[in-house]
């Protein structure tokens, strides 16, 4: 990509007075100032130069030359110094600023000066890395093809896969791939491992929760095949801009890491704009469409002809738009719609060319999901929409980086929809403008993820008694994997004894390989997708209303013993809430704290007294069991239907964050017992939202539960008797006198989400206040407290009271 | 919460399959390794670096073939660089030496271990067999010393499937120690792959013990070991993880014979494969025919115009029609034949076996066991091939355009129907209708005639 400012002055100002009129418009519709939330103006940034570094071959430096680079952003300059150093890196940068010349500078410097040299360069999708082939392509032939780039993954020919492993200086491939196909059968890259260098570590802020935990296990499994080989490669990071770069990737490949902040590169001034869709019922909280907004707000900058992407959420969202705008915008018949859409699915070669056309401006509009979220290059649109959230601020931005990638001015627009986090974020403009509170957290000490990835590294190599994986008691491990029957220890080592392939039955993506597999029977059968099996029980019990890819199914028959969910494609207008009884239990308190309530607190003029509350993290038991479901109607969240039913119980270990509201502090809430229930599972709704927000995770990552707190920490609690759904109804309604809210990983052996809660406990409180308190609703709505239907008339008052007791 | 307790809700370490517990141990008995060289009359080896068992076998059968250089080569991989010199020099039945493993699992990767390590070869007019055994994983390294020592002693590999599956897996084994390189044989023969050629179209399935069943224990002679009472090779990884784990002996004296028979089978295939193309070349001491099956006769001519050998193929086809082919073979075999008979320039045998294949019925039906889809496809096109070649005869050796013409107009015709009737690919019906087409304009821009547009649409089939 070149460096070199293409200036349109020009055109520039006609970009700029677009955008400021189209801002103008929307801010004189906004009569009641609650639409356009922030209106907030990035001014340009100049480029920092730094000048290319003298060990850089010559070929080299003419190589960047010819492409318009002469000389380095300071981020670059500073990323290639660290790697020359040898020490380990990683590159914080938003889009466009150049990062993979931050890795490819200095790793072809190396190839050139020893062709043995090789590199690994890992992407979190197969996309990504065929994008970045091309541009390796082109380096390669400036320099004279002196060195092999390959991608390598499940697309590659078998019969080009020797060469791969022969002559690639420098692999392009995906976790998925390194963990099945290239560690198992690390013999055939022997050449590889035995001189591989560098291990490129691309967009390493998507890899955290179960994904991240499962890669720290296969890059431990890396790193140990390398030993075997005498290689201990150095590591090469890029992420966007997170909280904790420098901790996610020492927690990722277990070695000390620099970070590179500090971002060189230039860009244009943009202006970024929330727009929270005006309420039409303000008892209910409920909003207009925020997908109608959307397109809305895109046909404003499309029809002044100013290049628009469009990001929704899902597939069928990404339909709907394309529908609208391919009809605002039509085209002479025979022409190619101006407008087009983008998503996984499409042909390879259909992407390509929306990919080009978009990049030489023949493209208008285009509508797309996550899919065009990451690194594949579209060169710079004008205008980003956001049709909803995308989930996490790093998303968000990277999102908004489609537009105006280095020069010029462009637009961001986020349409926020009724979600809590849509609505926190858009009424806290400030939490997201700010120093991005975003942290990644990974696990990789999960038991359950790191006992699959022993077996794995066992197939591969077998274990000595003296080796380290992970923090455990290899040894130990070892022992009891030997009585399953799959290892054998023979003298100092145990061997793999299974006929079968570990690998194959471990998905990168879920904790336990216990799925349950989703069969359409629509037409043909197919299979559309697996739930890993704690989830199986709320999404896809019998008569759920599934959802994959914006289409909705209807279950069927779920075979426990086949592990199989039977579901047909249907339309209808309600979704399915599954009604689930849980019960968690303490199985040690790994920390704990009371809380004192802070000299500024709001409840008490003087500070340090006890707020009669406390906070703590540990080990739990979570039992549970779906009795019934409910059927909620779109968009009004009417209930329009239940259903009982009987499945098994779940039992499940693993880590909780929770707060304990001692008896006095209970007992002094001005509420009916029945109006604090609903105020205490309000609060714990909103801190939910607001966890997901801090550990840049899914709401299906968390689970909730309130119980009584027993009398010592650690001490058995009776468990209930299975109840029924009336049963579970009525232990709603049970009075609490000292309840434990909990918020727990979703995941058997935790996923690593509840010590940083806990560290994070005022923070996490600050935000659910004001997540609530900032809700325009009256009495709660499903953006703060959860469904007005399902909580008490006081639920958002409550809530806000307990709040307040905790000094907050 | 203790460790254990915290390990019992692991998913990961649930036991993979139910195992019974083995039978334990006499007590008397000495160590069940030792227990297995009793019952077996297995000697312990030794060198540098361990121990491992290893049991030598001579057998009066399969009896000592010697190859005739000139069909050894046509065994080669094709395309290999001086066939022929090497054939000359794998020619020494004392350099030859048969492989087969018995392994952990048939997957492969660096997780499967080759257990036990079977090898043969001629001595005393029989076969000599030598078994390698890891009474324990870490009796690898002694085993492939020994294995890699053999190996270098008769460089001239014979296996059944070994360059997909026995050989890759001992090179990876050996690159796992890190510290003894694998001798790389001169020639490594995989008798799958003519044997497939020579049998898949009469038995479908040529797994090695089809073969024994249906190609070597035939002609008033029975095989000289019995699969009867053979093992059920899927059990196999099991039977050794039962015996690491100390199982009872026994089972495994069963894989060894196992492993026995697969290579006397091994043997004995190579001696039939090699006669079965001594004869076919034509070698003087060798048989007549000692095939009598046409379809073998049709394989072993196909074999032979493939791999370099036309002018014996074309004879082995005249055998074969005449003795009679099913349906769809025979268009299979009239259609080489005429191609053979046209490279020979006897247009008078070439033209009267496409005037055969046009006269053939247009329906296909597929009659023999290891006839695939695509056999009957191709035979499907014969006809059509046929119109085309005679169009091209009548056309430049004839001299009869208008015939010529006419011909490609029903090839054509018939290839748009077979396109219809789902017998031949979309893509490939374009290339052959574009090579018609453009003969088609250049007749009629030579003035030919017109009346073949009629023809085609009257032809529209
Ligand atoms: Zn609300």
């Amino acid at each position: 990509m070149s460096q070199s400012l293409a200036v349109r002055p020009a055109q520039d100002a006609v970009t700029l007075a677009r955008v400021r009129e189209i801002v103008e418009q929307l801010a004189a519709r906004d009569r009641s100032g609650e639409i356009l939330t922030a209106v907030h103006h990035i001014p340009a940034r100049e480029a920092k130069f730094a000048p290319m570094p003298e060990w850089v071959r010559a070929e080299l430096v003419a190589a960047y030359g010819e492409k318009g680079v002469a000389e380095l952003y300071s981020h670059q300059a500073a990323a290639a110094e660290a790697v020359r150093a040898g020490r380990n890196t990683v590159v914080v940068t938003p889009t466009a600023s150049g990062k993979t010349l931050c890795y490819n500078l200095p790793v072809l410097n190396a190839v050139l000066e020893n062709p043995d040299t090789r590199a690994l360069y890992v992407f979190p999708t197969k996309a990504l890395a065929q994008d970045q082939l091309a541009e390796l392509h082109d380096l390669s032939a400036r320099l004279g093809h002196r060195f092999g780039v390959f991608t390598y993954d499940g697309d590659t020919p078998s019969d080009a896969r020797k060469a791969i492993r022969e002559q690639g200086h420098i692999v392009l491939s995906n976790p998925d791939m390194l963990h099945t196909g290239i560690l198992p059968h690390h013999t055939r890259w022997q050449r590889l491992f035995e001189n591989l260098r560098y291990v490129v570590l691309d967009e390493l802020h998507t890899y955290r929760g179960v994904f991240g935990s499962h890669l720290a296990n296969v890059l431990r499994r890396l790193r140990r095949i390398a030993r075997f080989y005498g290689a201990d490669p150095q590591f090469i990071c890029s992420s966007a801009t997170i909280a904790n770069p420098g901790e996610l990737a020492s927690r990722l490949a277990e070695t000390e890491f620099e970070v590179i902040e500090e971002n060189g590169a230039p860009a244009g001034e943009k202006f970024f704009i929330f727009y929270n869709p005006p309420v039409v019922n303000r008892f209910l909280g409920i909003r207009r469409s925020y997908i109608n907004e959307a397109s809305r707000v895109a046909q404003e900058f499309l029809k002044r002809k100013l290049q628009t992407i469009v990001f929704a959420n899902s597939r069928l969202h990404t339909e709907v738009l394309l529908t609208y705008l391919q009809q605002a915008n039509p085209m002479p018949p025979g022409q190619p719609p101006a407008i087009r859409g983008y998503r996984g699915g499409y042909l390879p070669g259909e992407r390509r060319e929306i990919e080009r056309g978009l990049r030489e401006g023949r493209i208008r509009g285009v509508v797309s999901t996550n899919a065009l979220e990451l690194g594949i290059d579209v060169g710079s649109l004008d205008a980003t929409i956001m049709a909803g959230y995308p989930g996490t601020i790093a998303s968000t931005w990277q999102r908004a980086g489609r537009a105006g990638r280095r020069s010029g001015s462009s637009c961001a627009v986020l349409v926020a929809s009724s979600s809590p986090l849509d609505q926190f974020i858009a009424q806290h403009p400030d939490y997201f403008f700010g120093r991005s509170p975003e942290h990644a957290f990974v696990q990789p000490d999960n038991l359950e993820i790191l006992v699959n990835h022993l077996k794995c590294a066992a197939f591969e190599l077998p274990i000595a008694a003296n080796e380290t994986f992970g923090g455990i008691n290899v040894p130990e491990l070892c022992e009891r994997l030997s009585e399953a029957g799959f290892l054998h220890r023979t003298g100092e080592h145990w061997h793999w004894t299974q006929e079968a392939y570990p690998a194959d039955a471990v998905s990168l993506r879920s904790v336990t390989s216990d799925n349950f597999v989703i069969v359409d029977t629509t037409q043909e059968t197919e299979v559309i997708g697996e739930v890993d099996f704690s989830s199986a029980l709320t999404i896809v019990h019998p008569k759920a209303i599934y959802l994959h890819q914006g289409q909705q199914y209807h279950v069927e028959r779920l075979d426990f013993e086949e592990r199989k969910a039977y579901v047909k494609r249907v339309d209808v207008d309600y979704f399915t809430d599954a009604i689930r009884y849980t019960q968690v239990r303490v199985l040690e308190r790994a920390a704990g704290d009371r809380i004192v309530l802070l000299p500024h607190s709001p409840c008490e003029s003087s500070g340090g007294a006890d707020a009669h509350a406390a906070r703590s993290h540990g080990d739990v038991l979570v039992r549970s069991q779906v009795v019934g479901f409910k059927k909620i109607k779109f968009f009004t969240n009417e209930n329009v239907g239940d259903g009982k039913l009987e499945l098994p119980e779940n039992e499940m270990h693993t880590t909780a964050f929770w707060l304990t509201l001692e008896r006095p502090l209970v007992a002094s809430l001005p509420f009916s017992v029945s109006d604090r229930q609903s105020g205490m599972f309000g609060l714990l709704h909103a801190l939910e939202s607001i966890a997901t927000l801090l550990l840049m995770c899914d709401a299906r990552d968390l689970g909730t539960a309130i119980g009584e707190r027993p009398p010592s920490p650690g001490s058995e609690i009776e468990w209930d008797e299975s109840p029924g759904i009336e049963a579970a109804a009525a232990l709603a309604e049970k009075e609490f006198f000292e309840p434990n809210l909990y918020l727990y990983d979703a995941y058997p052996g935790g996923i690593g989400f509840s010590e940083p809660l806990y560290r994070a406990h005022n923070l996490l409180l600050t935000k659910t206040r004001e997540l609530i308190a900032g809700c325009p609703c009256e009495k709660g709505c499903p953006s703060c407290v959860g469904p007005l239907g399902e909580r008490g008339e006081r639920a958002k008052e409550a809530a806000l009271e307990i709040l307040f007791r905790l000094g907050v | 919460m203790s460790l254990t307790d915290k390990f019992a809700h692991i998913a990961a370490l649930r036991p993979a399959r139910k195992r019974e517990v083995a039978p334990p141990r006499a007590a008397d008995l000495s160590p069940e390794c030792d227990r297995l060289a009793q019952l077996l009359g297995a000697q312990i080896r030794r060198n540098h670096y361990g121990e491992h068992l290893s049991l030598q076998q001579w057998y009066a059968t399969p009896e000592m073939c010697t190859p005739d250089a000139r069909s050894l080569s046509l065994l080669l991989p094709r395309g290999t660089p001086e066939a022929h010199a090497i054939a000359e020099s794998s020619a020494d039945p004392e350099q030859w030496l048969f492989l087969d493993t018995e392994t952990t699992g048939l997957a492969g990767g660096t997780g499967t271990y080759a257990f036990l390590v079977g090898l043969a070869w001629w001595d005393a007019g029989g076969l000599q067999v030598e078994q390698f055994f890891m009474r324990d994983l870490d009796e690898e390294h002694s085993l492939l010393l020994e294995l890699s020592e053999r190996m270098a002693r008769r460089p001239v590999l014979v296996t059944f499937n070994g360059k997909c599956f026995d050989w890759p897996l001992l090179e990876t084994r050996y690159r796992m120690t890190r510290a003894i390189p694998s001798f790389t044989p001169k020639v490594h023969l995989d008798l799958l792959h003519p044997a497939r050629q020579l049998w898949r179209l009469r038995l479908g399935s040529v797994r090695l013990q089809e073969l024994e069943r249906h190609i070597l224990a035939v002609e008033g002679h029975a095989l000289e070991w019995s699969r009867h009472d053979d093992i059920d090779s899927s059990l196999i990884p099991e039977m050794y993880f039962d015996y690491l784990r100390g199982g009872a002996a026994e089972p495994l004296a069963g894989v060894f014979r196992h492993n026995q028979m697969d290579l006397r089978g091994l043997a004995a295939l190579a001696g039939k494969i090699l006669t079965l193309i001594d004869s076919g070349n034509g070698a003087a001491d060798a048989p007549h025919h000692s095939t009598h099956d046409p379809l073998d006769l049709y394989s072993l001519s196909r074999l032979l115009q493939r791999r370099g050998n036309p002018a014996r193929a074309r004879e082995l086809y005249e055998t074969a029609l005449h003795v009679g082919l099913p349906h769809p073979v025979e268009r299979l075999a009239q259609r080489e034949l005429a191609h053979l008979a046209k490279r020979e320039l006897d247009y008078t045998r070439a033209t009267s076996l496409w005037e055969e294949l046009r006269q053939a019925p247009k329906v296909v039906k597929r009659n023999a066991a290891g006839i695939l889809q695509e056999d009957a496809q191709r035979a499907l096109e014969a006809a059509i091939e046929a119109a085309e070649q005679l169009a091209i005869y009548y056309e430049h050796r004839a001299k009869q355009p208008r015939r010529a013409a006419e011909l490609t107009s029903h090839a054509i015709a018939e290839l748009r129907g077979a396109q219809l009737a789902g017998g031949i690919g979309a893509a490939r019906a374009r290339r052959i209708e574009g090579r018609l087409a453009r003969r088609l304009a250049r007749l009629e821009r030579h003035g030919v005639i017109r009346t073949t547009h009629k023809l085609l649409r009257a032809g529209n089939v």
